[in-house]
């Protein structure tokens, strides 16, 4: 396996407090999940918007049904990376 | 439920442009100048085209006015992302200046070019405006309404003398306005109505018809036709 | 270990450690551009796009030509560097960084343009609250949220192994390091996690690529008018998306690597094989534009001809023509042979098919808006200062985004790197030995039944 050594050393990282650091850290989570979930719920507003006007809904019920799963695996993606790298801390 | 139309009697059409100035007046379009209308951006909701003969070019073989065709498949509706053009149930397609963001994609959609800009705010000052049309701002798309405002006018005196709106109490200011009575403006679907009728003459004809648009605007072709 | 490998890819930390002269100036020279661009941009809010040379019939054409052009820009990066990953091609490892921050950026230049092409920006809101998923404005506005939301996650993971070196090796901006690096140490668990993102990220964002550009060109096949409605142009727009995104790339490339003397890690063969793709799409581009024009042609149809003709001998034939010698005839002279001065050439032939793909979208937008199927008089377009300084302006602002992108992070991915000079070589025989014809020892010695 390819080993991307990025950190080398088993330091504690020096400056900013271990806490701080965590919470802006959940906080991008947090804003990734506020982006892509605010962009599922304008996709369903829209075709809310379409259903009640009756203005060819197939064409946003179509195209949600593409959209949502995407926007949802990147989210899915991020947050395992996030999980993935971040949750790793506290079991060495 | 009403459909508007209009047929238009190209044999009785002299390019006058009386229906231009009428329909300029009655709709506060704006004169956008002499220097902007060189650069193409002059503001006429019916424009009087002119075909040229191919064979004696600079000779006029024809004039076609051309209001907004509201079409009952129309290309523009289709394309517009907020909802600031749709088809309504009268068959009128409606241009809601409040909500256009100005993207121009009905304006390339449009294969009838009925579509205009306001490029600048053309209407800082205007002197004698007609109260019952909004004046458009800057950066939004505005074309030909059938001038709905005074079907709106027309029902609402109905509405208030408790009775129906009478055939011929709603006309378009280029239909009042034509001295050759070449435009008749009327409900397509009463069958009663002179529309109708002239619809099914043997002289009609619908312009880029092959596109599917099915424009409300119907023309009658000059000469005797198969009639 | 870590020492040795640390002063062999020094060269890859020095611009995020010093700045030099040269950077101010860039910087400099971009903010002039950005500044007329700006003026630019704030004489048409206040007065009015009457500012610029549209008109009717021809409403779209700067903006419009310019929000293609970016957006086909955008699929150089995280296509070939995808592509390439996915493909398992070594030679990719100095390039895709670059690749993905130019699709990060150029996203946000080409969205916009059409922002910059609203006659009512104040409103854009309106896309939002009342959007009709009927119109193809729409699809672009979905598409390409996704894109560039897969894009900047596409940028991000790969980087954080580097962010890491960056955490514990350079003084400055720990904060920001530190936060950015999710807590990387290299541990067999988050290289596993790594790794399986990229892969799944690598998959993914090509649909969403193909997707972006092929509901660009919706905006106009979805019309009826004439040499606009045509099928090929989904397939066609995707072609040239790439062809103008792989020149992109090269550019910035042999711009990389001359101001930060970057000659070690982007050798000639890393062009070699970028012109040799460049080459390949010259041609493929050439085959669509051939089949698209030959079509019309063939049909005869007179409103397809008036546009037609417009463009072959019409007012629009420097500019058809110019398309044809940059997007085709200069490159494929310059690439069919790269042995000496690959550089050179490759160069050249970048820098062409940048301005003819330019060409191409311009090509596209402004004949057929110029011909009207009615009476209605030919409409000429000539953009104004705005219009210009809006171009320049955007080109510049991209290119900023760029150089301080280079002086936050490493332009070429060291891991990557790193990971090719210890496993690259071993990986590389190993799936070559997969390849040969098996010398084992057949398990029946009789010949087949059956014959």
């Amino acid at each position: 396996m390819p080993s991307p050594s990025g950190g080398g050393d088993m330091r504690r990282v020096t400056g900013a407090p271990d806490r701080t650091v965590r919470a802006l850290q959940w906080a991008m989570a947090g804003l990734a999940v506020l982006f892509i979930g605010g962009i599922v719920v304008w996709i369903i507003h829209l075709i809310r918007t379409a259903w009640q006007l009756q203005d060819v809904p197939s064409a946003s019920i179509g195209i949600s049904l593409v959209a949502i799963p995407v926007f949802l695996t990147l989210l899915g993606v991020i947050l395992y990376v996030f999980w993935g790298l971040l949750g790793d801390r506290g079991e060495r | 439920m009403a459909l508007w139309g209009m047929v238009i009697d190209l044999d009785r059409c002299t390019g006058c442009q009386a229906c231009v100035m009428a329909c300029k007046a009655e709709n506060n379009v704006p004169a956008v100048g002499a220097k902007e209308a060189h650069r193409g951006r002059i503001i006429s909701w019916m424009q009087v085209l002119t075909e040229e003969d191919e064979e004696h070019p600079g000779e006029v073989k024809r004039f076609l006015p051309r209001p907004c065709l509201q079409c009952d498949n129309p290309p523009c509706t289709k394309v517009c992302p907020v909802y600031a053009t749709y088809r309504n149930p009268e068959g009128i397609v409606a241009q809601i200046y409040a909500r256009c963001i100005g993207c121009r994609f009905c304006m390339a959609a449009c294969p009838y070019n009925a579509k205009y800009f306001n490029w600048y705010r053309y209407q800082k000052d205007a002197p004698g405006q007609n109260p019952d049309v909004s004046v458009r701002p800057k950066g939004v798309v505005e074309k030909c309404t059938f001038c709905h405002h005074r079907l709106q006018k027309a029902r609402e005196r109905a509405l208030a003398e408790r009775r129906e709106l009478a055939p011929g109490e709603y006309v378009t200011a280029c239909a009042e306005a034509c001295p050759a009575r070449a435009i008749v403006f009327g409900d397509l679907s009463d069958p009663g109505s002179e529309v109708f009728r002239l619809a099914r003459s043997p002289r009609a004809f619908r312009l880029q018809e092959e596109l599917g648009t099915k424009p409300k605007v119907i023309y009658l072709t000059e000469g005797e036709g198969r009639g | 270990m870590a020492d040795r490998a640390d002063t062999r890819d020094a060269a890859l930390l020095a611009p995020i450690e010093l700045t030099g002269r040269g950077f101010y100036l860039t910087v400099g020279l971009l903010s002039l551009l950005i500044l007329w661009g700006a003026i630019a941009y704030w004489t048409q809010f206040d007065e009015g796009l009457g500012v610029t040379g549209l008109h009717q019939p021809v409403s779209w054409g700067f903006y419009v030509t310019n929000f293609v052009f970016f957006i086909g820009i955008s699929h150089a990066g995280t296509l070939i560097s995808a592509i390439l990953r996915l493909s398992k091609a070594e030679w990719r490892r100095p390039i895709t960084r670059m690749a993905e921050v130019i699709t990060v950026m150029v996203l946000f230049i080409g969205a916009g343009q059409i922002l910059v092409d609203l006659g009512r920006p104040d409103r854009m809101m309106n896309i939002i609250r009342y959007g009709r998923y009927q119109s193809p404005l729409l699809w672009d506005a979905t598409s390409i949220s996704a894109y560039l939301t897969a894009s900047i996650v596409y940028l991000y993971i790969p980087m954080i192994p580097d962010i890491a070196i960056l955490r514990d090796r350079l003084g400055k901006r720990k904060l920001l390091y530190t936060v950015l690096a999710l807590g990387w140490q290299g541990t067999e668990h988050q290289q596993k996690v790594l790794n399986r993102a990229i892969a799944i990220m690598a998959v993914l964002v090509i649909p969403i690529a193909v997707s972006v550009h092929s509901v660009v060109s919706f905006v106009f096949s979805m019309t009826l008018q004439p040499m606009w409605r045509s099928t090929i142009f989904g397939p066609y727009f995707v072609v040239g998306a790439i062809f103008s995104g792989i020149a992109a790339l090269i550019v910035a490339m042999l711009v990389f690597r001359k101001a930060y003397g970057l000659h070690g890690y982007l050798k000639p063969i890393h062009f070699r094989y970028l012109g040799q793709l460049l080459l390949v799409m010259s041609l493929l581009w050439f085959y669509f534009t051939f089949a698209e024009y030959l079509t019309a042609y063939y049909g005869n149809e007179p409103e397809e001809m008036h546009v037609f003709w417009a463009k072959f001998s019409g007012p629009f034939w420097p500019f058809f023509w110019g398309m044809a010698l940059t997007n085709f005839v200069i490159p494929v002279l310059c690439l069919v042979r790269l042995g000496r001065r690959t550089i050179g050439k490759v160069l050249i032939a970048s820098l062409s098919v940048t301005v003819g793909m330019w060409l191409e979208r311009f090509i596209i937008v402004v004949p057929t808006l110029s011909n009207p199927r009615l009476p209605f008089g030919e409409g000429i377009y000539f953009p104004t200062w705005v219009e210009w300084g809006e171009l320049a302006g955007s080109f510049a602002l991209f290119a900023l985004f760029f150089v301080l992108f280079t002086k936050l992070f490493p332009v070429i991915s060291i891991w990557e790197i790193r990971e090719g000079r210890e496993v690259g070589l071993k990986e590389v025989e190993e799936r070559l030995l997969t390849y040969l014809p098996d010398t084992a020892e057949p398990r029946h010695a009789e010949p087949e039944r059956g014959w």
